[in-house]
């Protein structure tokens, strides 16, 4: 094989790429021309720096997180949510615009009577100056008593009842999701570590805390979603403190547990985590 | 290795996508870990932005849950997801580039450094060689970089890199060559060789 050759091959020999009649010529020329095998040399001290390069670039622990909840979580959570936004949404609105079209032709032909309630005041207006103003439009002007119509509302009971269901399904997913959370970081707040302590054993809140990640993730989206802005603040405060444990070893280093518990003190977020839960759910 | 990892090899990837496209979500996640770390790479040697390699790989993972039942038995998981992130990756250049936004992803220093003056290896540190190659990978037009990148930095065969770009094989063979002549230049004072190929 010339020299010529053999420096066209040598990029497709250093790829494993030559056909094996080519490769074993190259192979037999490089043992036999120093120049060559130079050039080989060269380009095989090249690969190495290319080996070695480090972009120092690491895939964070929250893009599972992210990736999950387009994904995999999506896919799940149809399950409990078929029903809503889009349908509860529809049947609500179509519920509404059949009470309105209800009353509506009610009023138009009159027939039959809508029941009407008065109430006493509205009967015996004890207001003397708007007594008087009544009194002097003409008859047929006259205000008339405010009326509540009471129309006879459709059977709603299977429908309606399913929806409130479904949000007080979310909110007690969300409560009970505040609550595990809580737990979680007050076991970690109260950990006692030594500085005897080799390592320490988190296996089961290294678990729970992956759950609850996964969680975390769909509750914030659901909270942004529907506009509920302090459980979502609060659920992305939450956030760091789950990636953090569930990224743990399962036999951690007391300076990374203490690390936490010390975040977990220094943010209260224990304490963010049950004011919430007082608050109630009229302020979420 | 723990947890969630401890599995990954446990699987092939054939049977994972097997397992996802019968909504095994496990599965999906154990892919994750398995070529994240690959995929993240490709897409920062091509965007050459932490933040937006981080972006994509999340958008080339959501893509392939999308579409991986469309995917053909035939087909090798590392070659299809390197081709979804190689999809996303351009997308995204070429919407920068559209924005007007100047992508200059050459440093200009780096020219500098192609000069004849020998830089011994071991009196580098391995940080200033990362830079050098991060900004020679920066500095190669987009097809050469996507040639480079799969062949030098992720070892894939001329076959795997003709599917992932739909290149022909001469033009790849062209592109890689080329690349290297390119790369060759900046990073030949710190190899401690002068050659020519």
């Amino acid at each position: 094989m010339k020299c010529e050759v053999c420096r066209e091959l040598l990029e497709e020999y250093l790829d494993g790429e030559l056909a094996a009649q080519d490769h074993e010529q190259v192979d037999a020329h490089l043992i036999a021309c120093l120049e060559c095998s130079e050039s080989f040399a060269a380009l095989s001290a090249e690969q190495e720096i290319f080996a070695r390069y480090d972009r120092e670039i690491e895939v964070p622990p929250f893009l599972w997180t992210r990736v999950a909840a387009h994904t995999v979580s999506e896919r799940r959570a149809p399950q409990r949510r078929w029903f809503a936004p889009s349908f509860a949404g529809a049947i609500g609105l179509l519920l509404i615009a059949i009470a309105f079209g209800v009353v509506y032709l009610r009023s138009r032909h009159k027939t039959p009577e809508p029941q009407v309630a008065i109430t006493p005041s509205q009967i015996q207006n004890p207001d003397p100056v708007r007594q008087s103003v009544q009194s002097a439009v003409p008859t047929h002007r006259k205000r008339r008593p405010r009326i509540k119509v009471i129309t006879k509302q459709p059977d709603q009971s299977d429908v309606l009842s399913s929806d409130v269901a479904y949000l007080d399904l979310e909110e007690q997913e969300t409560a009970k999701h505040i609550e595990q959370s809580k737990m979680l970081l007050r076991s970690i707040k109260n950990v006692q570590i030594s500085d005897n302590d080799y390592e320490i054993d988190v296996t089961y809140d290294k678990a729970l805390s992956r759950r609850l990640l996964n969680e975390n993730v769909v509750l914030r989206r659901d909270a942004e979603m529907k506009a509920k802005f302090p459980t979502k603040t609060l659920l992305a405060d939450l956030e760091p403190f789950l990636i953090d444990i569930a990224n743990l070893p399962d036999r951690a280093r007391p300076q990374d547990v203490r690390e936490i518990k010390e975040r977990v003190q220094r943010t209260e977020i224990v304490a963010a985590l049950l004011d919430y839960q007082d608050r109630g759910t009229n302020n979420r | 290795m723990t947890g969630a990892f401890a599995g990954t090899l446990m699987n092939s990837s054939a049977d994972l996508v097997t397992r996802v496209c019968q909504g095994d979500a496990d599965a999906f996640r154990l892919i994750f870990e398995r070529y994240s770390r690959p995929v993240i790479s490709f897409i920062f040697d091509m965007v050459n932005d932490r933040g937006l390699a981080e972006e994509l790989t999340q958008e080339t993972f959501v893509r392939a849950f999308r579409a991986i039942h469309t995917m053909r038995a035939e087909t090798k998981l590392s070659t299809w997801l390197f081709g979804i992130a190689r999809n996303v990756a351009r997308e995204s250049l070429r919407a920068r580039a559209r924005a007007n936004t100047h992508v200059d992803l050459a440093d200009k220093s780096v020219m500098d450094l192609s000069d004849d003056k020998p830089v011994p290896v071991e009196g580098l540190l391995s940080k200033e060689l990362n830079a050098v190659v991060r900004r020679s990978l920066a500095a190669l037009d987009e097809d050469k970089r996507l040639v480079f990148t799969l062949k030098v930095m992720h070892q894939c065969s001329y076959a795997e890199i003709a599917a992932i770009t739909g290149f022909s094989l001469a033009k790849l063979k062209t592109d890689l060559h080329r690349a290297r002549a390119e790369i060759r230049k900046k990073i030949s004072p710190y190899a401690g060789v002068g050659y020519e190929v």
